[in-house]
């Protein structure tokens, strides 16, 4: 069985791994990196709890060999969160009591900044799609939705002021 | 155990590496295949992957749609001239994993899984396989029946733009979205003056792989497309499904059902 290194460039810094054969993207981050905010659900791609961006795209980390990505681009929910204070994505579900054991908060978050990088303005439709591969067994569905719309108005907000 | 991950970066040097490594599974989104491998398995040691061997993109030409094998979901769903296809998309499974699964690999997912392979059956579309020397074009109905053969890899899906209008699609899940099949239709149907002059039908989760409905067909051609012919012809389609039970819907359930949808596919009502 062969290791072999893996270059990513993780939240912004160049990382490099060496790794065993069929090591998940979520257990690079998560054990070799040290990035836990990435869940381990169900290593099916079913819950969605691991869900991160990469190169641009919500992937499920459970379902990418490492191996198979090296040089690619990953933020996680790390990348979002400020020096100080909350990411607006963050401050929405926080102040919309949108979480509530909080497993599937970061997949749902990462979902969620994966559909406003590409849709600023979405209709309630669209959030419901957008969070449609996360799953809350809280079962929170009502309060995440709105978080999302809540999110975007935020970010949207946040845009005009800095315009003006 | 895994012992080996390979990621060629062309065509040939995916072949060289199938031929070199012993018990190879190939993986292009990881969708179906990595839940196999979290949950542990002694079926392959190796996997051999599609991700940078230049087979992605889509190009649409003389009324064609040429699809490249490792082509996400996602992306086909950002081709302007496919967007008929977009509702049918849109009901597999999430975004996340539409980022990441492909063209190719929807074919050979396990049903009521696959919807996609469902539509290329009823657009008419042939898949291009390579074992390495040589290729061979099988229609896509053929080939999720019969699967690949070792060392084979599919290299391309293509397929006749369907005329406007023409292209109907309906799935049945347990939930709006994010769901497996009960029953998948889809179907590009011909009508002239009123009388249906060609129509093909694909359906999923209602036999071991996607299906043509060519008894339905058979029966729909000629006839007026109106409700009554429609539901009649659609009562045939006993003749082409071999329905299962699964923890979504009994065999008994997909079968009452099938001529339901097809109906409601076919003519919205």
């Amino acid at each position: 069985m062969k290791h072999s290194v893996v270059a990513l460039t993780i939240n912004g810094a160049e990382r490099q791994m060496l790794v065993a054969p069929g090591t998940t993207l979520l257990d690079a981050l998560r054990e070799s990196q040290g990035l836990t905010g990435t869940r381990r659900g169900c290593d099916q791609g079913a819950c969605g709890a691991c869900t991160v961006i990469v190169d641009g795209k919500t992937m499920m980390a459970c379902l990418l060999p490492v191996e198979t990505i090296d040089g690619a681009t990953i933020d996680t929910i790390e990348s979002l969160t400020p020096m100080d204070g909350l990411h607006p994505i963050q401050e929405a579900f926080l102040e919309g009591f949108a979480t509530q054991c909080g497993f599937c908060t970061s997949g749902m978050i990462m979902a969620t900044a994966g559909l406003l990088a590409k849709n600023p303005d979405p209709s309630r439709e669209d959030a419901v799609r957008a969070i449609s591969g996360n799953i809350c067994r809280c079962t929170g569905y009502e309060a995440i939705i709105d978080a999302v719309l809540d999110a975007a108005a935020r970010m949207r907000a946040a845009k005009r002021d800095k315009a003006a | 155990m895994l012992q080996t991950v390979a990621t060629p970066g062309s065509l040939p040097e995916t072949h060289a590496m199938l031929a070199k490594l012993g018990s190879a599974c190939l993986i292009a989104g990881g969708t179906a295949v990595m839940p196999t491998l979290n949950g542990g398995t002694d079926e392959f040691t190796s996997l051999v992957s599609l991700r940078a061997a230049g087979l992605s993109g889509v190009s649409i030409k003389d009324g064609s749609a040429l699809i490249g094998a490792a082509t996400t979901l996602s992306d086909l769903a950002d081709v302007p001239a496919l967007g008929f296809l977009v509702p049918a998309l849109e009901t597999i499974a999430s975004p996340t994993i539409r980022n990441m699964a492909t063209v190719g690999g929807n074919l050979f997912v396990k049903q009521p899984y696959g919807d996609l392979a469902a539509c290329l059956i009823a657009l008419g579309a042939t898949a291009t396989v390579s074992d390495g020397t040589n290729t061979r074009i099988d229609p896509v109905e053929k080939l999720v029946a019969s699967r690949l053969g070792a060392g084979e890899i599919v290299t391309q899906v293509s397929f006749a733009l369907p005329a406007e209008g023409s292209f109907k699609f309906t799935k049945a899940g347990r939930k709006a979205m994010n769901a497996a099949a009960i029953v998948t239709v889809a179907a590009v149907v011909t009508a002239t003056d009123g009388t249906v002059t060609q129509c093909r039908i694909g359906l999923g989760g209602v036999a071991e792989c996607a299906v043509r409905a060519r008894s339905v067909e058979e029966a729909l051609t000629g006839k007026a497309f109106d409700r009554v012919h429609v539901t009649e012809a659609a009562q045939q389609a006993e003749r082409d499904i071999e329905p299962f039970d699964d923890s979504y819907a009994s065999a008994w359930y997909r079968a009452r059902v099938t001529p339901v949808h097809i109906r409601r596919a076919l003519i919205g009502e």
